[in-house]
């Protein structure tokens, strides 16, 4: 026994000896096999494209441009006169439907903060690839066209949705902390530049089979959108030009066919993140039971409709029991999983290049072109060409087709009835809730909070 | 045999630490055989028992003068002892004088022991490192015993914490079982939320607090993550400090700013090997339930509302008032969902003896608890702990050795009813239709019970174990070291099948998902020390140095599957079609130190304590990863001093004080480095890589500056004890996540700030033994705390993202409001202060009101009263504070509301105090009461009085020798008075079910 213990009584000695003397480096770590510095992450293509790739999946799953009900095809359809919300008032959508957005909303400060997160991101791989040794000048091109569309696209959004908004092109915090707002008219300044300089580093063919990653078409086309926006109008018809005339790669589908993966019509589209996942908006619009769980389609949209306009009879479900209907979009058709993904969500279609056209001819005074593009609308859709003469007229034909062809997708429609002038008009009858200042979102308190620089709150908030 | 793959680091620790209990056991087992064959050299058998005037005293120590000879009573405070028959016996025992007995010839020898009231003194205080005995203490320490937590039916070691410490503020987070708790020692110290919890140590190794699961896989009962303090066994526990001052804290350096709290658990006794039995059951109900609407009010309301907004007719979707729901039901929501009985049952058993040398402890427990929640669910919690205790003959060698196991099954509802319970319309339909099934009623509601269908499953496993090796290499001189190891476990599992929703919606097994989150947590430490005592100049010095070593790595794996063939399947995860795995992740922290202490105590009466550590961290970048910490304290036993030695009245009184230094790092891994992190999305055939954070390589160490001043005082022979402590902590340096603007692309960076923030306080501890006859006893405990908080120094405050935040000279803890006037009696809608007369409500501008919901003073009132065989013990806790009254959304849409807002609004001139109704239409009215919830309208007294804990016990008299029976009748949170009238007075989190009314009956046994 009394061996035992001046053993262990040496042993510890010598251990306590030991430890007291070992050196500083016990305290350093090694990076968690989770993570990588961001200088490797530049220096290997394959890593600097799954960062690339990786603000492709948080646009589909965060902020403004992810599915349903989240994101703006149902928030902005709710908001305008496209969806009814049954949601519980205790619920955020709630919000949207009755026009009550509130400064604290999480909703809205979810839009804000993501967009601005995916915006560091691109900035990110745009210093990051600019600083890499190790890519090609094509690759760097690659990430860098990408990166600079993705910033435009999301600025874009912001300033539509919020109005002035800061335009962040680097990423150093305490810069981007202190940013004042940029009025919408500089807004699209930049991010015209951004395509602009983005359009020759994207190549002009698809780097993935589906359409998943945008490619210059994709730039031309929101080009097109933002010159229309910004009312420079030759330039609108010339980008949308741009696009129509690569007929090879794209083109009107049958009505059936548009929002199928491998659609002619689609320009770019986001991946379903597992095999055999179809569309976020399909699974939330389409229900099968009434009352619906959720929403269901404003009345007044589906009696617009011509009987036989084909977006009517293919877009459009109706769900009954007894005497009571209700009406889903029916764009994507598949609410579950199937065995190969059949539908991925669409941003950018080719039809919304004809339409931009139209509102573009029509603006210059070209009539005859304006009607030629809303025809080729309108006859997909299986209606005659449109009766509307004279340049109001057409351009009210515009705004009508554009509800029709583009209800329940990324606000649209409310974005159009803003470009036009209508909120009020149109919305003040519809929608107890609206009032004037609806027209822009509250930037969110917590932003207004900790940057000063963006005071005052939007007006109505 | 998993977690025994060790680490390269841990590999020799722990073959140490294995080698030792194998040594344990060998040398308990030859000591326990020495003993037995050693009656051959008793001379004499004196045998007898020891009373305290009443009752026999198990425990008491019986030595044989000049003899190494002893003995303890039994727990029939019996004992029997060999000597010579003119032998003297020295009999002690905690509490009581000690009495010197000369045998003269006797074999039977019955001893009375008197009370001794100034013996509190002599308790020694654990301070982690070292004890200290409680007159020579100069650090604020409190503490509380096995004692004060066996009257609990509590399962968490805070609950039994709460209102019996000054200093020490607890706040249960949620009433479910497992839930966590809120615990600030000193107020708040730091500026992020997360980083204000205590360094927790058990037996001397260091618990991680930090909490285990994910919030996407955890359930939505808990408003928190779930804490792993939940595996602590309260009835494993001997007794809890919590070291407060920089005294006491300093020897912790970096990870005892926000105090320490020393957790010592059962420890084997000498004496017969005794079986002691515990077993317990009671149920658990909530204590108060809101007063809403009922139909015939609230259908009244929703007219109202209609007839408000203008609107003629009833939409589609009003199922309350459109005639598609009976008008005539009326559910009490809250009765229904959250008004079902938590059955509690509890079963301890400990086996416990040993011998001189060898001391050992066996205990198991098991433990059950069910929710309050419709639907049957359970948590359940068991656990073993051993100790082993000895010492050579010549008592310089000593090891100990603990370990502790417990598994947690934690089988929980997804979802927590509160706030639906309190929002659901009270003529919403039946949960169920006559045949039994669910009641959906045609897709008009949501049944809330659908969701019970979605589970959440927590099991938790946690090892424990630690030894303290010791030598006395020559008189005074003792090397020792502790090895700790702790190894958790948790699986946490969420299933959504697609049970929950309407069976209508045509939703299938195909979109039922399973959500799976693995934690293992496992840390080794190492703390070698030598320390040395010697008298020195007419006093004794003390001298300890030590060193820590400690590395601690978890992993994390969260997946989730979807797409199954069947709902019975669902928690095959290689059932599903569709495998995400969205975090796989190592992090490791490593930690080391070293520390020393200096203690000089000069004639009894002068004492100074010099403590400091040199602390390094992992969690810091190059550059930064080291820093100092120390302190001084000092104490006066002024009752010492001549001119009061011979005072009738003052029996103790000492003068204490410290200063010194500590920090924090509580920061979260890796934060220094400019990473991506995989994301586990794959997009394109890529798996994705997203930036981890904004980063900063310059953040180190935040440091918090105590001093403390008390005075302690004893009268009566210190029958009465009192003592008061003013303490003033200011941190700086700060280490928060800053809040940034979206437009960063991340919402907070990690980074010191120049802000300095202060806690003082008073607290005041009273202690009186009112009666002590011997039959009857009565003492009163009372603890009380005044606490501030004050930002005092920030610089640019007004410019920085703090802006909206904080004010200069207002406690962290503030909320800035909009000054609520009333309801304006024209347009019946709320009004508001505006501030910067510009005719309008902004914001900030108006948003200005500073509302401080700090508690301005807390404490608790302890009665400990004894008559014979009966015991009666109870606690009141009392908190003065403000908090929100419960905010419901405005009144008149299709939500219950309070009953109070039957008063609103109706008509012009009407004086209010609440708003117009509205269906949700009215904009206005909307805001109004947006603005209302921002606003000091909503901030009332929420102060109030508990009767927190009580217990009766009683002891059976039995006249059986070896046997004890004893039963008890114990409840928390029987009473509560207060003004508050929406629920509880103690929540902090929204929606989430408080803290429970709990009844239990025990009885233990002891053979």
């Amino acid at each position: 026994m009394k061996t035992i213990h001046n053993l262990l009584a040496q042993l510890l000695l010598f251990m306590l000896l030991g430890l007291l003397f070992s050196c500083d480096s016990f305290v350093e770590v090694d990076l968690p096999k989770s993570q990588l510095t961001a200088e490797a992450v530049f220096e290997d293509y394959n890593t600097a494209n799954a960062a690339m790739t990786n603000i492709y999946s948080t646009v589909r799953d965060k902020g403004i441009l992810c599915g349903a009900p989240l994101g703006i095809s149902n928030q902005l359809g709710n908001y305008a006169d496209e969806l009814v919300t049954i949601e519980n008032p205790a619920k955020q959508g709630y919000t949207f439907y009755h026009n009550s957005l509130l400064p604290s909303s999480t909703y809205v400060s979810g839009y804000w903060n993501a967009a601005y997160n995916q915006i560091y991101a691109a900035n990110n791989i745009i210093q990051g690839s600019q600083a890499s040794k190790n890519l090609t000048l094509q690759q760097k091109n690659q990430l860098i066209g990408q990166s600079l569309f993705i910033r435009a696209l999301m600025h874009f959004y912001l300033a539509n949705i919020f109005g002035d908004i800061p335009y962040v092109a680097q990423t150093d915090y305490k810069m981007n902390s202190t940013l004042s707002r940029t009025s919408i008219k500089d807004v699209y300044k930049a991010v015209i530049l951004d395509l602009q300089n983005a359009i020759p580093l994207l190549s002009p063919d698809y780097l993935s089979e589906e359409r998943t990653l945008p490619n210059a078409a994709a730039a031309q086309a929101l080009l097109a959108r933002v010159f229309l926006y910004d009312g420079a109008y030759p330039q609108a018809s010339n980008a949308a030009s741009a696009v129509l005339n690569q007929t090879s790669l794209y083109g009107l589908e049958s009505s059936t066919n548009v929002f199928l993966i491998h659609s002619k019509e689609t320009i770019w589209q986001l991946q379903s993140e597992l095999e055999g996942q179809n569309t976020a908006d399909g699974s939330y619009f389409i229900f099968t039971s009434v009352p619906p769980p959720s929403l269901s389609l404003n009345n007044n949209l589906v009696a617009s409709f011509a009987p036989a306009d084909l977006r009517r009879v293919n877009w459009i479900k109706a769900v009954s029991k007894g005497a009571a209907t209700y009406y889903h979009a029916f764009k994507y058709h598949e609410k579950n999983f199937t065995p190969a993904s059949k539908e991925y969500a669409v941003v950018f279609r080719t039809a919304e290049l004809y339409l931009i056209r139209a509102e573009a001819r029509a603006m210059q005074g070209d009539l005859i072109g304006a009607k030629e593009d809303l025809n080729k609308i309108r006859n997909r859709s299986g209606l005659g060409n449109t009766q509307a003469a004279g340049r109001q007229e057409i351009l009210d034909a515009v705004l009508t087709e554009r509800r029709w062809e583009y209800f329940s997708e990324y606000g649209h429609r409310f974005f159009d009835l803003k470009r036009f002038g209508k909120l009020d008009a149109v919305l003040s009858t519809v929608k107890p809730g609206w009032d004037t200042a609806d027209r822009l979102f509250p930037l969110p308190q917590a932003e207004l909070a900790v940057n000063p620089n963006l005071r005052p709150q939007n007006p109505g908030y | 045999m998993n977690y025994f793959s060790f680490y390269k680091d841990g590999k020799a620790l722990y073959c140490l630490i294995f080698t030792a209990i194998l040594f344990t056991f060998s040398s308990s087992f030859a000591a326990n055989s020495s003993r037995h064959f050693s009656p051959i050299f008793q001379q004499h058998r004196v045998q007898g028992i020891v009373m305290d005037g009443n009752f026999p005293l198990p425990g008491v120590t019986i030595v044989v003068k000049g003899n190494k000879n002893g003995t303890i009573t039994d727990y029939n405070g019996q004992f029997s002892i060999s000597a010579d028959p003119n032998d003297t016996l020295f009999v002690s025992f905690i509490g009581f004088k000690t009495k010197v007995v000369p045998v003269n010839n006797r074999v039977e020898i019955n001893i009375k022991l008197e009370y001794d009231t100034t013996t509190l003194q002599e308790v020694r205080v654990n301070a982690g490192y070292y004890s200290v005995k409680e007159s020579d203490r100069t650090g604020s320490i409190s503490r509380i015993t096995s004692k004060d937590i066996e009257t609990q039916p509590v399962t968490n070691v805070l609950a039994a914490m709460q209102g019996r410490m000054a200093g020490v503020n607890i706040i249960q987070t949620s009433g479910v079982p497992g839930g966590g708790f809120d615990i600030k020692i000193r107020g708040q110290n730091s500026l992020r939320s997360d980083g204000n919890s205590p360094l927790y140590i058990i037996d001397g190794v260091p618990y991680s607090s930090d909490p285990v699961g994910s919030y996407v896989t955890g359930t939505g009962v808990y408003p928190t993550l779930v804490s792993p303090l939940n595996s602590i066994n309260p009835d494993n526990i001997e007794n809890i400090e919590v070291l407060k001052d920089a005294d006491a804290t300093s020897i912790y350096g970096s990870r005892g700013a926000n105090g320490v709290v020393l957790i010592t658990t059962k420890k084997g006794k000498t004496g017969k090997t005794a079986f002691s039995i515990v077993s317990s059951t009671g149920v658990g109900t909530v204590t108060r339930f809101l007063k809403l609407m009922n139909t015939q009010q609230y259908l009244a309301m929703r007219k109202q509302a209609f007839i408000n907004d203008g609107l003629t007719e009833y939409g589609i979707y009003d199922y309350d008032i459109n005639g598609t729901w009976d008008q005539n039901r009326n559910t009490d929501w809250q009765k229904e969902l959250l008004g079902g009985k938590a059955q509690i049952s509890d079963i301890q058993g400990t086996l416990s003896g040993g011998s001189e040398n060898t001391q050992f402890l066996i205990s198991g427990n098991f433990q059950r608890e069910s929710t309050v929640f419709p639907g049957s669910f359970l948590y359940k919690k068991g656990g073993g702990q051993l100790n082993l205790n000895h010492h050579s003959d010549n008592n310089k060698f000593k090891i100990s050795f603990t370990a502790g196991y417990n598994i947690q099954d934690n089988d929980l509802p997804a979802y927590d009813f509160t706030n639906e319970a309190r929002y659901l319309p009270p003529n919403a339909p039946a949960l169920y239709t006559a045949d039994g099934q669910l009641n959906w009623e045609n897709g008009t509601w949501s049944n809330p019970l659908g969701k019970l269908n979605s589970k959440f499953e927590s099991k938790t496993n946690d090892l424990l174990a630690n030894t303290l090796l010791s030598y006395e290499l020559w008189p005074g001189l003792i090397l020792k070291s502790s090895f700790g190891f702790t190894d958790l476990v948790n699986s946490e599992t969420r299933i959504i099948p697609s049970t929950t929703y309407d069976p209508s919606y045509g939703i299938t097994s195909e979109d039922s998902f399973l959500y799976l989150n693995d934690t293992k947590r496992n840390s080794w430490i190492a703390e070698p020390q030598i320390s040395w005592q010697k008298p020195v100049g007419g006093g004794r010095l003390e001298i300890l140095l030590g060193s820590t070593f400690q590395s601690q790595t978890t992993n994390k794996i969260y997946q989730s599957g979807t797409g199954f063939v069947s709902n019975s399947l669902i928690y095959n995860l290689a059932a599903a079609k569709r495998i995400t795995v969205y975090t796989d992740d190592q992090v490791v922290y490593k930690y080391q130190a070293f520390f020393g202490r200096i203690n000089y105590n000069f004639k009894q009466r002068y004492i100074f304590n010099l403590t400091g550590r040199r602390d390094g961290s992992s969690r810091f970048g190059p550059g930064n990863q080291f820093a100092n910490f120390g302190a001084l304290g000092a104490a006066w036993l002024f009752s010492k001093e001549s001119f009061l030695t011979d005072s009738s009245w003052l029996s103790f009184g000492k003068l204490r004080s410290s200063y010194g230094i500590t920090g924090s790092d509580q920061i979260g891994d890796y934060m220094f480095m400019n990473t991506f992190t995989t994301s586990g999305k794959i997009y394109s055939g890529v798996s994705g890589l997203a930036p981890s954070r904004l980063f900063n390589p310059d953040f180190g160490w935040e440091t918090n500056k105590k001093f403390e001043a008390a005075l302690e005082l004893g009268f009566l022979k210190d029958r009465i004890s009192t003592s008061l402590a003013w303490y003033q902590n200011r941190s700086s340096n700060q280490l928060a996540g800053v809040p940034l603007p979206g437009t960063t692309g991340f919402t907070t960076l990690q980074s010191n700030l120049h802000a300095v923030v202060e806690n003082s306080g008073l607290e005041m501890t009273l202690r009186a033994l009112n009666i002590a006859n011997g039959s009857f006893n009565w003492t009163s405990s009372l603890n009380l705390t005044f606490a501030k908080n004050k930002l005092l120094d920030f610089p640019n405050l007004e410019s920085s993202t703090y802006g909206q935040q904080y004010r200069i000279g207002q406690p962290l803890n503030i909320d800035l409001l909009y000054n609520f006037i009333g309801v304006n009696p024209q347009t019946g809608i709320y009004e508001f202060e505006d501030l910067n007369k510009d005719g309008k409500i902004t914001f900030p501008e108006d948003k200005q009101a500073v509302v401080d919901l700090n508690p301005k003073f807390y404490g608790g009132l302890q009665n400990q009263l004894a008559y014979k065989g009966l015991a009666l013990d109870f606690l009141f806790q009392f908190v003065k504070q403000k908090n929100r009254s419960y905010p419901m959304g405005a009144a008149g849409q299709m939500l219950n509301v309070q009953e109070r807002m039957s008063g609103s609004w109706r008509q012009p001139n009407d004086t209010a105090p609440y708003q117009i109704y509205t269906t949700g239409y009215n904009n206005d009215v909307l805001n109004g009461d947006y603005l209302y919830t921002e606003s000091t309208g909503l901030i009332v007294d929420a102060s109030y009085i508990r009767l927190k804990n009580i217990s009766l016990s009683y002891d059976i008299p039995l006249n059986l020798k070896q046997t004890k029976c004893k039963i008890m009748l114990q409840g928390q949170n029987l009473l509560t008075f207060t003004k508050y009238n929406d629920g509880d007075p103690e929540f902090i989190s929204y929606g989430y079910l408080p803290p429970l009314k709990v009844v239990t009956a025990a009885v233990q046994l002891i053979f």
